[in-house]
């Protein structure tokens, strides 16, 4: 076989081994669909979603090709190989020093130009590349026709034409990316021609930054010089720091730079893009035929005249919302209580099988009224992302940020954190992790500080509960209504920071409004599962171990012996329970509670809720686990212990709506869980932030909720 | 079609067209709008605007892009009369 003789000729020459893996850089425009292939390709479940910005961290994964193996490695959606955006900065970073054998272009053929702008980019690397011709089925229903092999000829870069979300033609797309990797198709390194002027300037610069054959062999001369024509920042600066003639290269690069402004009267990076997109509209005319019947309004055209609806737009957005809520609530509820009833059955299948004791009330109080009591709202939380993932995958999610964004920007945000913000509806873990779409260091810092503020999958459950607990006849409005509020003090903490400590300057709002796509049944079951997995995963650590510790902490030390009538008595069948509630509050726990309660009284907290709330900062949904393990030790014994934690709250007269309305506002405001704050530490780069998130919301929550209960009382609303 | 006075893409109202003239920005900014092709000769219109006016909606490139109005405002543009 001549390919393989030529593979090993290769192999030889470069001196590889015998087995060389080969790397493969998944990149191209935002929302072209590469995460999509990348998953077809590896089986991975990278998060999906029709709107750009949705991968901002580079995935890498595995395949197997015949005998090949394959590095994939999936990267953010770019425009340009600038270095402006942190998505920019990742690709760029990695397609330049981890060198990848080929970049693989995932183009949208229904929009080829802008594609084709970031794929000649790419061929200026000087790294073979070959492009993907993806969404090659909605090109065909606009009636958008490519000579694939003409376009392939003329730009010197093979192509193949796949449908990513069905698979078709990736297999070709794997073969053709292997053979460049092995040399034998030749991507010959073309690079388009910018014109005479350009051309000369560009050939001045490289023979320039050649006095260092260092610096070329690092980053590919061809490259640099366009990227210094453009006055790049980055390249400037690499320049600056590597180079060993810097300054002799950045003095003459200003002089040709200064010269190409003043023959084109405008900006150098504008004058090389627009000298691109002329050879791109050249490459084109010959290869693209647009069929003129299909101009009249699409269907994308005519949702967006009703979603997009100057005045019904946010009518329309806080409508959808609503609608998801009472739909997660109405199906959620239901099978809420099937867990329920199998824990309460698993429950006293226990107290059948061991004898009355310790050991056993470790096991009912402790394991399976904290760990069931989470697990109660996994159907909710299943119901909620199925909502939330429909708005993704259907292309909503932009609408939203358009229609929202004056609204942000009011409030010194960007239209862009709208998805951080939407995200940590979900999960303020993911959130914070997805600001990284907001350029600005300011913008993306200020919403990592507020967006924890939203309800998430953790604090619903908890506010849940209490809406249903308290207000049994309005408990979805009232959701609602807590729900609205996390955004609203979002966005006013947001204010105050960008008037105090972030005063500053603010990033583009650009965005490419995707056309609608109809979700498709495994990317929804793709979000559920693996938001109801970490769900579940989460209750079987965090909030088992929470759930252990607490236990502990609200059982010892045990109670003086003539309190007690435990282990001792089993035909009883009572154990420590018929003892308390003093016996708890002897326990660490209890006097940790009771050393709260001073303070938490103004805002009409007991030590109980004291302790819910200290443990909960471990992650929210401990809050309810809690509860469920000190009523669960609190039953008195002619209690029927099947009773469900929240009839037992509604039966303390300890607690009435007013205490809990101002409960729910602290729990969704202060202190994030520990895994959120690990995140924010991680993404700030230093514990500075997340103690200060800490601080500020736990001392805002605070006072909130004084304020909700001392009007409330003054109001007459106490009992 | 005839040339009007107005200079600025913030200018136009839902339903204009226009051609665009220059881009008078700087860095990421600029960067940004001219890589999604706000380009001199490029062809668009304004196709809608959120509630209090701001942000628009753009047709260019066969692609519907939004931006803020005082992105816009750093676009010059000749506006076509259909
Ligand atoms: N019709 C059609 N839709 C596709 C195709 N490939 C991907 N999609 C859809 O396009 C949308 C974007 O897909 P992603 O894979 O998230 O795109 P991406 O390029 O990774 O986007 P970013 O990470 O935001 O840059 C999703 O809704 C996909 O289902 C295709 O070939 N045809
Ligand atoms: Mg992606």
């Amino acid at each position: 076989m001549i390919f393989n003789r030529h593979r090993h000729h290769h192999r030889e020459h470069h001196g590889h081994h015998a087995c060389r893996k080969i790397k493969i850089a998944i990149a191209g425009n935002p929302n072209a669909g590469k995460t999509t292939i990348f998953n077809y390709l590896t089986g991975q479940n990278q998060k999906i979603g029709n709107y750009p910005g949705v991968t901002v961290e580079k995935k890498s994964g595995h395949l197997f090709h015949g005998r090949h193996e394959i590095e994939l490695v999936d990267l953010p959606g770019i425009y340009s190989l600038s270095a402006y955006s942190l998505e920019e900065i990742v690709s760029r970073d990695f397609v330049i020093n981890d060198k990848p054998d080929v970049i693989v272009d995932i183009l949208d053929s229904t929009n080829l130009e802008r594609n084709l702008n970031l794929l000649l980019q790419f061929q200026e690397l000087g790294i073979p590349v070959v492009g993907a011709l993806n969404m090659s089925d909605e090109a065909e229903e606009k009636g958008i026709q490519i000579n694939v092999e003409q376009l392939s000829k003329i730009l010197a870069i093979p192509l193949v034409k796949t449908i990513g979300t069905k698979g078709i033609g990736l297999k070709d797309l794997m073969r053709m990316a292997v053979r460049v990797a092995h040399g034998s198709i030749n991507t010959s390194r073309r690079h388009i021609n910018y014109g005479v002027e350009i051309e000369d300037a560009h050939h001045k610069i490289i023979r320039q930054l050649k006095t260092d054959p260092d610096f070329c062999h690092q980053f590919p001369s061809h490259w640099m010089a366009i990227k210094l024509l453009e006055n790049d920042p980055d390249a400037l600066l690499k320049v600056k720091q590597h180079h060993r003639h810097g300054e002799a290269v950045l003095l003459e690069t200003q002089k040709i730079i200064q010269f190409i402004e003043k023959h084109f009267g405008d900006h150098s990076d504008v004058v090389v893009i627009e000298q691109r997109y002329g050879y791109i509209h050249g490459a084109l005319q010959e290869t693209l035929k647009q069929n003129q019947n299909t101009t009249n309004t699409t269907l994308t055209e005519k949702i967006d005249n009703i979603m997009l609806n100057k005045y019904l737009g946010i009518p329309i957005f806080l409508l959808i919302m609503y609608l998801i809520y009472q739909f997660t609530f109405t199906l959620g509820d239901p099978l809420g209580l099937v867990i329920e009833q199998l824990f309460a059955g698993l429950k006293s299948v226990i107290q059948k099988t061991f004898a009355a004791g310790i050991f056993r009330d470790f096991l009912t109080d402790g394991i399976i009224d904290g760990v069931g009591g989470v697990l109660v709202f996994l159907p909710l939380v299943v119901f909620l992302f199925m909502g939330l993932s429909i708005l993704e995958d259907t292309g909503y999610m932009a609408r939203a940020a358009f229609v929202m964004d004056k609204f942000f920007h009011i409030f010194g945000l960007h239209g862009r954190s709208f998805i951080p913000f939407m995200v940590s509806t979900g999960c303020a873990v993911p959130g914070v992790m997805s600001a990284r779409v907001l350029s600005n260091p300011k913008d993306r810092l200020v919403t990592i500080l507020v967006s924890p503020i939203m309800m998430c999958s953790a604090k619903t459950p908890v506010i849940a509960i209490l809406s249903a607990v308290f207000f049994p006849k309005n408990a979805g409005l009232v959701f609602w209504l807590i729900w609205i509020s996390g955004w609203i003090f979002a966005f006013i903490f947001a204010l105050i920071f960008r008037k105090t400590l972030f005063a500053g300057e603010q990033t583009p709002f650009v965005m490419e409004l995707p056309p609608y796509r109809i979700p498709t049944v495994r990317g929804i079951f793709q979000h559920m599962t693996e938001k109801s997995g970490e769900y579940v995963k989460k209750a079987g650590t965090v909030i088992l171990a929470a759930s252990v510790i607490i236990w502990f902490a609200l059982n010892f030390p045990k109670p003086p012996e003539n309190f007690t009538s435990n282990a001792e008595q089993p035909e009883t069948g009572l154990s420590i329970e018929t003892l308390h509630p003093s016996a708890i509050e002897q326990s660490y726990g209890g006097k940790f509670g009771k050393f709260l309660e001073p303070a938490l009284r103004p805002a009409g907290f007991d030590w109980k809720i004291g302790v819910a709330l200290f443990a909960a900062t471990a992650a929210k949904e401990v809050f309810i686990s809690t509860l469920g393990i000190l009523y669960g030790i609190d039953e008195a014994p002619e209690t029927d212990s099947e009773t469900g934690l929240q009839e037992k709250i509604k039966m303390d007269p300890a607690y009435n709506p007013l205490m809990a309305l101002g409960l729910m506002f602290f729990i969704m405001i202060y202190i994030p869980c520990i895994a959120t704050l690990a995140v924010v530490k991680k993404e700030t780069g230093s514990w500075k932030w997340p103690a200060f998130q800490a601080f500020y919301t736990l001392v805002a929550a605070y006072l909130i909720a004084v304020a909700i209960y001392q009007t409330g009382i003054l109001l007459g609303y106490g009992v | 079609m005839t040339e009007d006075q107005k200079h600025l893409l913030s200018q136009l109202k839902p339903g204009q067209h226009f051609t665009v003239q220059k881009v008078n920005a700087k860095g990421e900014i600029r960067r940004r709008l001219v890589d999604i092709g706000f380009l001199k000769e490029e062809k668009g219109v304004v196709i809608r605007e959120a509630l209090f006016c701001d942000p628009i909606e753009v047709e260019i490139k066969n692609t519907k892009v939004s931006l803020r109005r005082s992105e816009a405002e750093m676009i010059n543009i000749k506006v076509m009369e259909q």
